[in-house]
């Protein structure tokens, strides 16, 4: 395989909606900043992977929208669309299509424009990732009632707060240990100019003050819907080392999905039919990521984590499965501290998913975050300790499909 | 730091309606047996032949080992609560299902509060997602025991379970 790297990140600003560009005008905002970094023109760039969560935007070929904008007419372009790991597997494709040998510079680029839509993903977006399996319990005469005990609790939320439930219930973490986490979250990203839900020094206190919206979620734990496009540029050895002073190498990436996670199953059986905390998918593909990688002892060897986190609770989960703590212990690494911008292992620290979705560009960020980090360019959220190897995690096809990616500041060897 | 507003005479912003059209799906039938065991009060699950776990309702292949499912097995009506969430209030126009309001069409009363909940029923390894009655948001816990509520009519369908109660 060919060693492959990050070499220029770009992405815009972040927020609820952004009505003064198109979906063109946002993805090219981030291309440019990426190829700016990367000190590339357009006409050097080889090939384009671009996507977004198919169905939230409204558009259903958007690379016919965007490919002018990004200069990618005459150049191959693949779409890929995971679901809420979309970003996540655009990243990774930029890496097969660069490791294979069959590009030498490929830009990838994910996005996702929420405001488009009156109702933010939800009437076409959400809707259709169940509906094959939901047409199929009303057939047999599902109860309105039943199928709204999903619903009443949210959509998404719905799907992690029995998630969380389960974990605490397990572990012993309680809801100010998500009120911690939110708050994290939230002072991350005032620290990153990026970011969505910016709040200077939150504290747990400020997040415990918001309304129980679906027990144990509070208002404040929930992730925003942003807009949003986040760019990569990735290329192999030869043209990285030259081009970029310190790049962030690929070392090992994979994706599993997981049946028994997802949202509603064959037999209708809701998520996590066993135990929606499990998340076997994330536990196997750390696993073979990090063999690829050559890493043995994750606790130890990863500096530094980007979690898919949504909702607080998830950045405690997800960073046991991917090896981070011990299993049931992460709350008590949060409680010390450990998990804080200045910590023994810092997670999120660009603020993550909980204060910044624009779903399809979300797992891209998430890889994104830990190469600016590794490449130390992340401006006021750079961690105060030497960045050597990354893990960016991220979670979604409904709730099933997960993305695991290593990076690290020298190539495989 | 709020975003900064560039003026983009280039373009303009358009309105425009999506609607989503029918499906027809080939759809497997093993909901059916599971369904004629409701209208005599039965809950049937499927026993794995690889990891031995009970699976409610009945399911074809199992998701963790991928065995074929193919023995059935009656658990019992009564079970454990293994997870749980309280709604707030229910408000009018707050929920919403492919555009139509809960509130409106009787489903969902104003004011009322829905624990959706997580249930083992004994004899078994996995979780419906259902909803408890006749209980006090503040009397739920994980482990509570509980059986199932039946409708006062039983067709041979899912909503013959309407969820459960506590014992």
């Amino acid at each position: 395989m060919i060693n492959t790297a990050i070499i220029g990140c770009g992405q815009t600003k972040h927020t609820a909606r952004r009505r003064d560009v198109n979906l063109s005008e946002l993805v090219a905002e981030a291309v440019y900043k990426a190829l700016e970094d990367a000190e590339m023109t357009i006409d050097e760039v080889d090939a384009f992977i671009v996507g977004n969560m198919q169905g939230f935007g409204g558009v259903a070929q958007p690379e016919q929208w965007i490919g002018d904008w990004i200069g990618c007419p005459g150049k191959p372009v693949i779409r890929i669309a995971t679901g809420g790991t979309t970003g996540g597997s655009v990243g990774q494709g930029a890496y097969y299509a660069v490791a294979s040998g069959l590009y030498k510079k490929v830009l990838a680029v994910a996005w996702e424009k929420h405001s488009d839509s009156k109702e933010p993903g939800a009437t076409i977006g959400l809707a259709h990732v169940g509906m094959g399996n939901l047409f199929h319990a009303f057939k047999y005469g599902l109860s309105m009632k039943n199928l709204l005990a999903t619903t009443v609790v949210g959509a998404a939320a719905g799907v992690a707060v029995y998630q969380a439930k389960f974990y605490m219930h397990r572990s012993g973490a309680t809801i100010d240990h998500l009120d911690m986490v939110a708050a994290k979250a939230r002072r991350n990203a005032a620290k990153n100019p990026y970011a969505h839900l910016q709040w200077p020094n939150c504290q747990p206190e400020d997040i415990a003050k918001t309304e129980i919206i679906a027990y144990p979620f509070r208002y404040g734990h929930v992730c925003p819907a942003s807009d949003g496009a986040s760019a990569i540029v990735v290329a192999e050895e030869s043209i990285a080392k030259k081009k970029c002073k310190q790049p962030a190498w690929y070392l090992g990436l994979s994706s599993v999905s997981d049946e028994e996670n997802q949202l509603q199953s064959e037999n209708y059986g809701g998520v996590g039919v066993l135990d929606p905390s499990e998340q076997m998918g994330c536990r196997i593909s750390a696993k073979k990521a990090y063999k690829m990688a050559g890493i043995t002892d994750p606790k130890k060897e990863i500096d530094l984590a980007e979690i898919y986190q949504p909702f607080p609770s998830q950045e405690m989960i997800f960073s046991e499965k991917l090896g981070l703590f011990d299993e049931g212990e992460a709350w008590k690494a949060v409680e010390k501290g450990e998990t804080d911008i200045n910590g023994r292992m810092p997670i999120s620290v660009s603020g993550g998913v909980n204060a910044t979705n624009a779903i399809g560009s979300s797992a891209l960020q998430r890889i994104l975050e830990a190469a600016l980090q590794i490449m130390g360019k992340a401006g006021e959220h750079q961690v105060p300790k030497k960045v050597k190897k990354t893990v960016s995690h991220g979670w979604g096809g409904v709730t099933n499909y997960i993305t695991v990616t290593v990076l690290g500041d020298s190539p495989r060897r | 730091m709020a975003y900064i507003k560039d003026e983009r005479p280039h373009t303009i912003m358009v309105d425009g309606d999506w609607q989503v059209g029918a499906y027809r799906y080939k759809a497997p039938r093993h909901l059916e047996e599971f369904c004629a065991g409701l209208k005599e009060k039965k809950i049937i699950g499927s026993l794995c032949p690889g990891c031995g776990k009970v699976i409610v309702p009945i399911r074809n292949i199992c998701g963790r080992c991928h065995c074929r499912q193919d023995e059935r097995l009656v658990v019992s009506n009564h079970g454990a609560i293994t997870c749980f969430t309280i709604s707030p209030p229910v408000e009018k126009g707050k929920y919403k299902l492919f555009g139509i309001d809960a509130v409106d069409t009787g489903t969902l009363k104003v004011g009322e509060i829905i624990i959706p909940v997580f249930v083992r029923f004994d004899g078994s390894d996995s979780n419906v997602n259902t909803i408890i009655f006749n209980c006090d948001p503040k009397d739920v816990y994980i482990g509570l025991r509980v059986k199932a509520l039946w409708a006062k009519e039983l067709k041979g369908q899912l909503s013959d379970m309407e969820g459960v109660e506590p014992i």
